[in-house]
This record gives C-alpha cells, sequence and structure tokens, in this order.
C-alpha cells in the first residue's frame, strides 16, 4: 500500500486511488484534511471540472486536482498553503458571479456547499458589477424534482448520477460557456426509482424535491440517524425531525448496505409514520367495538386467550408475526409462544418492485428476522385456520391481508379470539376482537436484520401523539396477565435485548 | 484561381501544379517514394528516433516534439491503435491546413502512413472542421486514390502492414480541435476536453491508444525522412527548425501563406512579404501565432518567429497565424472580440473558465461603452490569473493570455476609454 504524506500526516493509503478517493477511504476528507469539492463524489466516476479541489504537489509545478491526480508511494501532498487557499479563493469568486444572492428563499441554505465554501474560503466582497445570469427559476424537471437554473453551478454530479447509478441518463447539459444549461434530453422527464437522490447530491440549492421544498428551514431540522422500513434493504437515513414530526428521509452514508442512495419509494415512507396510524386501542363487544385503555385491551386480550386455551388447549392458538416489527417484539413473542405451547406460527411479507440496485422485492424491514427467529411462511398458520383447527389467533401488523396472503378479513370471522397489534389501520381491525396500537421502527429501540443477513439497530426519532407501547411491551404485559412463567416484573427493553443477544448473537457486519 | 502561397519551400513548392493533388501528379513530384524506402529498410524505432532527433515540433501550436509524442505510444498489439490528424484548424486567423490539404492530400496521406509505420497504429481518422468541405472532398478524393492504388488497405504497397483512413467531418466547435476535445467529438459526443490522466496515448480514439497531430507535422514527416536530419535542421533555427506555413491577414496590402523557415523575423513577414499596412496607416499591433496568442505592439516585431524568442517577448508562435492591426484600431474593440470569441466558444466544464471567459467580456464590453472604472483594469489582470494554469485544457489559458498582452502593451488604450467615458478611436473596426 503506498504511503503518502498529507499536509505532514503519514498515511497508507489503498493502491489505484486519486488523492481525494483515498482520503476517503481513509475516512479523512473533511474530517481532518479539507480538500473542499464539488463535482467529486466518492460513488460517481470523476469529473474533474469543479477545480475546487486543487492541492500542492510536491515535484509538480503546477497545483493538481486532488480528485483526478493517482496517489503515488512517497507523494508529499499540501492541502492549506496560500497557493491552495489563493485557488479555493478564485474558483469561489468565479462559481459566485453569476449566482443568485437569494439564500434567504432557498431550500439548500443552512446545507448549502456554496455557502460553506465561501464562508470558508470566499471573499468578504463582491468585485462584480456586472448583472446575474438570468434564467429559469422554476425547471420542472419530472414528478419529484423542480430546477432552478440560475443556481446551478455546473457540477454535473445529477448528470453523472442518472447516467450511472439508475442508468436512465436523462439528464444532459445543453449550450457551452457560461450559458451551459442543465436540462432533460428532448422528449424525457427526469423520472425514474432514485430520482430524488439528485436533489441530495446538488451542492446547492438548483435540484429540490417537491415533497420537501418550502417545508421548513433545514436548520430547526435534527438528523436523527434511522433506517428505512420501506423495504428489506435496510438503507441507512437521516430523518429530518423537528417538532416531534419527521419531514424528510435523506439517505445516510453506509458502504455495506446502500451507499450514498436511497430509493424514492423508501425515502417517502417516512409518510407512513404520521399517515393512517392505528391511535386506540377498542374491544368489540356486542354492541360492537369501544375504545379502551392499553391495560384494558391487554386484560381482553388476555382473557379471550386464555378462554380457548383452557377450553381447546395450545393445539387451538396460532400466530402471525410482523415483518416490520423488531427482533426484539418477535423474540418476545416467539418467548411468548414457547411458554403457551403453541407451534403453529408464520409471516406474511407483502412482495412489490425489485431492482439490482437497492429495492428489494420484500416490502418490510425485518421479513429476513422475522424468517431467522422461526417464523415460516404464513400458510402454516392460514392453512389451520382455514381447517378450522385454530380458534385463537394472535395478529401482528396487517402484512397478511395486504400481501394477500388472507383473501380478506372476513376469513378470521369464525375464530374465537383475535387479538390484533398494529401500528397502522386496516380492515383487520374490524374484524378483530381486541386491537392495540403499536409503535412503529422510528419510535422505539430495537434491531432489524436486513435481507442480507445485517443487523442494524434504531432508536426513536419521534414520539407518537398518542398512548402506544412496542409490539414487545405488549406481549410481555400479555404474557404477565396470562401468568406465564418467564415474564414476571415490568417489561425492560434493554433485558430483553440482552437476553435476545444471548440467545442468537449478532452475526458479523452488524452496524449501528 | 489557384490559392498558393505566395513564398513556397519544400511542403509548398508544387502547389500551383494542380495534377499535384492527384496520386499520379503526386508520384511523377517524386512522392511516396520515400514511404517506400521507409517500409523496405527501416524499423518503427528508427522512424521514431529519427523524427525525434530531426527536433520537429508539432505545428499544431503547442510546438511538442513530435517523435516524443510518437514515442508514447504503447509498444505491441495488445490493442488496436490509432493516429488522428487534426485537422479541425479552428484558431482564429490560421488557414495554413486548409491549403495543405487542398494542394497537397497526397503529401500528407504518405506523413501519416509513415506515422502509422513509426506507431503501429492500424488506423487514422481525419477529423476536418465542418466547413471545409472542399479539403474534406479533396481528402476523400486522395483517400480513394491511395486505396486503389494499395498504398492503404490491407496490405500497405504490398506489405504485411494494414492501415486504414477514414475522413471524418467535424460537427464541431473551437474546442474541438483540442485534441481531447477532437477525440470526444470523434466519438460522436459532445466536443469537451478530457481530463487527463488518462492521456490519449493510453486512452484516446474509442479507448484506444491514440496519437493525435496537426495537418502541417504530418506534411514534414516525408521530407524529414527522405532529405534528413541534418538537411531538415539546416533551415528554421537551432530550437525550432523546419519551415512553417504563417499566414497573414488584416491590415497588410497581400494579405496570404507564407512558407518560411521558423526564425524569419515578424517585421520581414509583416512588411517584406505581406507588404506592411495600407498606405498612410502604421502598424499598431500584431498577434503573432494565432487569436489565442498574446499581441506584440509595433516596436517589437524585431522578434524571431520561433517560440524560444516569442517567449521572451511573453507571447507564442502558437498556428504562424500572424494578425496585423494598424493605427485606426481600437485595442479594446479588438479585446472585446477577441473575449467574446472566448465566451462563445468555452465549453463550459471548468468553472475558472466557464465563469472568467464571461466576466472578462463583460468587463471589457463595459470599458468599450464608456462605462469602465479605473479598478476595471486589476479585476481584469486578477481574473486572467485565475484563469491560467488551472482548468482540464489550455482553452482557458489561452482566453486569458491575449487579455494580458492588451493590458501589458495597451493599457493606455483602456484608461482612455475609462477617462474619456468612451471610445476614443471611431475609425475602428465596427463591432
Amino acid at each position: 500500500m503506498p504511503r503518502i504524506t498529507v499536509d505532514d500526516r503519514v498515511i497508507e493509503v489503498p493502491e489505484g486511488q486519486t488523492i481525494l478517493q483515498a482520503l476517503d477511504s481513509t475516512g479523512l476528507l473533511m474530517d481532518g484534511v479539507d480538500v473542499p469539492h464539488y463535482c467529486w463524489h466518492p460513488k460517481l466516476s470523476i469529473d474533474g471540472s469543479c477545480r475546487l479541489c486543487q492541492v500542492e504537489v510536491e515535484g509538480m509545478p503546477k497545483l493538481q486536482i486532488a480528485c483526478n491526480t493517482p496517489v503515488q508511494d512517497g507523494m508529499v501532498i499540501r492541502t492549506q498553503t496560500p497557493r491552495v487557499q489563493q485557488a479555493r479563493e478564485g474558483v469561489m469568486e468565479l462559481l459566485l458571479v453569476n449566482h443568485p444572492l437569494d439564500c434567504p428563499i432557498c431550500d439548500q441554505a443552512g446545507e448549502c456547499k456554496l455557502q460553506d465554501y465561501a464562508f470558508e474560503y470566499g471573499a468578504a466582497a463582491s468585485r462584480t458589477r456586472e448583472p446575474r445570469r438570468a434564467a429559469s427559476k422554476r425547471v420542472d424537471l419530472g414528478p419529484t424534482i423542480v430546477f432552478d437554473q440560475e443556481r446551478c453551478i455546473l457540477c454535473r454530479r445529477c448528470v453523472r448520477f442518472c447516467r450511472e447509478v439508475p442508468g436512465t441518463g436523462e439528464l444532459g447539459v445543453v449550450n457551452r460557456g457560461d450559458r451551459s444549461v442543465i436540462e432533460t434530453f428532448p422528449g424525457m422527464r427526469l423520472e425514474n426509482d432514485y430520482s430524488m437522490n439528485v436533489a441530495d447530491i446538488c451542492p446547492v440549492g438548483a435540484l429540490t424535491t417537491k415533497d420537501f421544498r418550502f417545508k421548513i428551514r433545514v436548520w430547526f431540522l435534527e438528523d436523527v440517524p434511522g433506517i428505512c422500513t420501506g423495504c428489506s434493504k435496510g438503507c441507512n437515513v437521516h430523518a429530518g425531525v423537528a417538532n416531534n414530526k419527521v419531514y424528510r428521509y435523506v439517505p445516510r452514508r453506509n458502504d455495506a448496505v446502500n451507499g450514498t442512495w436511497l430509493c424514492d419509494e423508501g425515502r417517502l415512507s417516512y409518510k407512513r409514520i404520521a399517515a393512517g396510524r392505528l391511535r386506540h386501542a377498542s374491544v368489540r363487544g356486542e354492541r360492537g367495538a369501544r375504545d379502551v385503555s392499553l391495560s384494558e385491551a391487554v386484560a381482553e386480550a388476555a382473557a379471550r386467550l386464555r378462554g380457548v386455551l383452557d377450553a381447546k388447549g395450545a393445539g387451538a392458538l396460532a400466530a402471525l408475526a410482523s415483518p416490520h416489527a423488531t427482533n426484539e417484539d418477535l423474540f418476545v413473542l416467539r418467548k411468548l409462544l414457547a411458554a403457551l405451547g403453541v407451534e403453529t406460527r408464520g409471516v406474511a411479507v407483502v412482495q412489490g418492485r425489485s431492482d439490482a440496485l437497492l429495492m428489494q422485492a420484500e416490502k418490510a424491514a425485518n421479513a429476513e428476522g422475522a424468517r431467522r427467529l422461526g417464523f415460516g411462511p404464513a400458510s402454516a398458520v392460514l392453512d389451520r385456520v382455514r381447517q378450522g383447527a385454530v380458534e385463537a389467533l394472535l395478529v401482528l401488523g396487517h402484512d397478511a391481508l395486504a400481501s394477500g396472503a388472507l383473501r380478506g378479513a372476513q376469513e378470521l370471522a369464525p375464530l374465537q379470539a383475535l387479538v390484533l397489534l398494529d401500528s397502522h389501520q386496516s380492515e383487520l381491525q374490524h374484524a378483530a376482537h381486541v386491537v392495540l396500537p403499536v409503535r412503529v421502527a422510528a419510535e422505539k429501540h430495537g434491531t432489524l436484520t436486513n435481507h442480507a443477513g445485517i443487523v442494524q439497530r434504531v432508536s426513536p426519532a419521534v414520539e407518537p401523539d398518542f398512548e402506544a407501547w412496542s409490539e414487545a411491551e405488549v406481549l410481555w404485559r400479555l404474557g404477565a396477565a396470562l401468568g406465564l412463567a418467564g415474564f414476571e416484573g415490568r417489561f425492560d427493553a434493554l433485558a430483553v435485548s440482552r437476553e435476545l443477544e444471548s440467545a442468537q448473537p449478532a452475526p458479523a457486519g452488524a452496524s449501528a | 484561381m489557384l490559392e498558393v502561397p505566395y513564398v513556397t519551400s519544400y511542403l509548398s513548392e508544387h502547389f500551383a501544379d494542380a495534377a499535384y493533388q492527384t496520386l499520379e501528379g503526386y508520384e511523377r513530384r517524386g512522392g511516396y517514394a520515400v514511404l517506400r524506402k521507409v517500409l523496405a529498410e527501416m524499423s518503427p524505432e528508427d522512424v521514431v528516433e529519427l523524427v525525434k532527433a530531426s527536433g520537429l515540433q508539432g505545428r499544431g501550436g503547442a510546438g511538442f516534439s513530435t517523435g516524443m509524442k510518437w514515442s508514447f505510444m504503447p509498444k505491441g498489439n495488445a490493442k488496436a491503435k490509432y493516429l488522428v490528424c487534426n485537422a479541425d484548424e479552428s484558431e482564429p486567423g490560421s488557414f495554413k491546413d486548409r491549403i495543405l490539404m487542398e494542394r497537397g492530400p497526397h503529401q500528407m496521406l504518405e506523413g501519416i502512413l509513415i506515422g502509422a509505420w513509426a506507431t503501429g497504429a492500424e488506423k487514422t481518422f481525419i477529423y476536418v472542421r465542418g466547413e471545409y468541405k472542399e479539403p474534406a472532398d479533396r481528402l476523400d478524393r486522395a483517400v480513394a486514390e491511395a486505396y486503389a492504388k494499395g498504398y492503404l488497405g490491407a496490405r500497405v504497397m504490398g506489405r504485411a502492414f494494414r492501415h486504414d483512413v477514414l475522413v471524418h467531418r467535424g460537427a464541431g466547435a473551437y474546442i474541438c480541435g483540442e485534441e481531447t476535445g477532437l477525440l470526444e467529438s470523434l466519438e460522436g459526443k459532445k466536443g469537451q476536453p478530457r481530463k487527463k490522466p488518462p492521456f490519449p496515448a493510453q486512452y484516446g480514439a474509442f479507448g484506444m491508444p491514440t496519437t493525435v497531430n496537426n495537418v502541417e507535422t504530418f506534411c514534414h514527416v516525408p521530407h524529414i525522412l527522405g532529405r534528413g536530419v541534418e538537411w531538415f535542421r539546416s533551415l528554421g533555427t537551432e530550437k525550432s527548425p523546419g519551415t512553417t506555413l504563417f499566414g497573414v491577414s488584416g491590415h497588410v496590402r497581400r494579405p496570404g501563406l507564407f512558407e518560411l523557415p521558423l526564425g524569419t523575423r515578424l517585421d520581414e513577414i509583416v512588411f517584406q512579404h505581406a507588404g506592411g499596412p495600407p498606405d498612410g496607416r502604421k502598424v499598431k499591433a500584431v498577434i503573432p501565432g494565432g487569436m489565442s496568442m498574446p499581441v506584440l505592439p509595433a516596436h517589437q516585431l524585431d522578434v524571431p518567429m520561433a517560440n524560444e524568442f516569442l517567449r521572451e517577448r511573453k507571447s507564442m508562435l502558437g498556428t504562424g497565424g500572424i494578425m496585423v492591426m494598424d493605427d485606426t484600431t481600437c485595442m479594446v474593440r479588438a479585446s472585446c472580440v477577441i473575449s467574446y470569441f472566448f465566451r462563445d466558444e468555452s465549453c463550459g466544464q471548468c468553472t475558472q473558465c466557464r465563469e472568467g471567459t464571461g466576466w472578462l467580456h463583460k468587463i471589457i464590453s463595459r470599458i468599450e461603452r464608456g462605462a469602465g472604472v479605473p479598478a476595471d483594469l486589476e479585476v481584469l489582470l486578477d481574473v486572467c490569473a485565475k484563469m491560467e494554469g488551472q482548468t482540464i485544457c489550455a482553452f482557458s489559458d489561452a482566453a486569458a493570455w491575449p487579455i494580458q498582452g492588451m493590458l501589458r502593451h495597451f493599457r493606455e488604450d483602456f484608461e482612455r476609454h475609462i477617462a474619456e467615458r468612451k471610445c476614443p478611436f471611431p475609425a475602428s473596426f465596427e463591432l
């Protein structure tokens, strides 16, 4: 491995990389070694056009662009000399010659690389007396993205992204010189499964998503690390949270999972944290369903299950797990079923579109975790229900219905006891005898196992604005209400996760 | 009427003979004998060494050693290798390659075939600017003749040496004369220079090792191989051997081409060969090598036209396109034209070039309109400095140098515009 010296720091870097790539792979880029850059992106081809990343390399008379200069053993690089500083100032001044001064109304303000670098490397005053370039402020590029031509600094990350990542290549640069402008090719719209990533990689406010623009100033947002639950890929995200509300997901880099990308479907899945939630516990009686407290619902569920258990034995009980629940939730479910002696169990997973990039067919975050915890196909449960062998069913989530495994809620009508724990509303809640609202992944601690077996931790980004427990807590209290051994005392999430870890050690590659 | 150089030497001595354009006419004048001899007697390495020793400098503007360039091509046949003949001739003030192609297409083809032998290239793409219909037509005819005669194709002159030539008509721009911009355009893409590395000798046309040489450069090659290094070095200067075709335009009585040894003095070319300015006018300034080279004032025309001497005066030979401006000329207006050209032609990739060319032109236009302020001149120089030496290709430098030259020698013209709040040269050419 070549050894190079960067600002008097000697580092070993991987073979065959450029200076910027080497700094990125050693984790030093902008985190110890500040080499500002616009056109370069770790997951895109090298462009070499913004010229901001110029550094001094000993033995080379001209400044070199760090993004495209291959490292060589013994190379001595300086990133903070007066010459480098001057070059950066030069690039910044020239970039600002035509950039509009509309930061006060620009969505990017606060997370804008032009603002940041102008602050760090730019001159305080503008020397230009010429009118700035006037261009279109609101170009509708497609269903998800709006483009402000004036703000564009022509780094062409978006152009390369569309060509290289989804492979759709909708964008190009038309005209030349200072009339250059990004456009979709004739007859095309920016429309692909990953289109909104262009707003993330746009270093300025030129590309904004229709979903997020003008919603909130970014400095009010707290970036809470989380996991997208749209499918079993488990893409890492930052949830932008303010006022106990998630305003957006943006991708959080994890080279073992999603790199720096996020699909549009997953990105918009943050909306499900607030929308369509099941907000009340309820119990169905002679005169229909009535809202009850969580404790009352647990007591009613325990009573119903106990009735079937006493009359017909554990063989008449069954459970459907949720592929959205955390490993901790499912571990408590497994423990409960074991204590009851219930063996009929399974999990249904909604299937959808998949691709070779990120999107997985299984539209749930923890389908693999459920399988690894012993929950097989839902048919094992539903076949027995249809045979009339099951009289009490404990259901987590409504994936059996949504996936089509269950043809309709009426299929469950003959049951003596249908206990439903769900985060979202569905037809199932009207068939259930007892309904309990539960938390989603963004509201609780736990782990999710992605399609490749990588275990990833989630922690609360928001609190539900209604009373709800995690599935694990509901099931724990149910176990306690049933008087089962091992469910003594208060629910302790930490103790559950310790118990899970010792029962099923996390495989290698687990990440926070 | 035949358009031929007023002064000729070895490159252009037969250009008045219309038959010289044909293969038969070319052979009658001794053409293709050198190629035959090279294929029979010389190894590719010998040819490269000889061209290196001759000191031939590329005639496309940068003046890099042709032999050196050829030696960068990888050895062996792991990949197909290509030559590209740069016939884009887009530098304003240059018109030598056009005549070389129209009047001596086989001279160029012979040079290409020798270059192909030397570098192991199996194919040459001749990239002719789209505006050059006549040169391209004549090249097409010459190439067809060479195939018919067996000088191109599977067995060149009956030897185990394959070479194909394809005449490509560019749909380009100024920047397609830059070698990697040319390669992009040749491949059917937008003409934008490529970042280096990789260099064309490793990754050139269609990803294959490629050498790009100018039209005139190839034309010198048969003569060097035929008459030897000593003869070639007897012409021109020690560091810049051989002749070149100087193209003189602008305020002179006899604009045209003059084939003269490198090192011929600029004043000799302008006054003696091109006849000097029209009656009653005086020369004010001369651009010595195409529009991207810095201007020289009248009192500096005693310079020998070779890079080693022009560099001392902060200019360069470029393509040898000499543009003469007389004393009616407003140098701010000239700067307006130059900066407009570079603003229009910048490909727009690199920040400094895209934004710098526009900014320069806006400031200079404002000064010409009489709305300049004294601080503008320092800003102009500073923007030029920021544009220099920091971009993917030399276009940005080429856009900055002429403006630096104008301010170095004709700052007074700019200051008068600012002080008088109008253009003080009413008789100058119109914008």
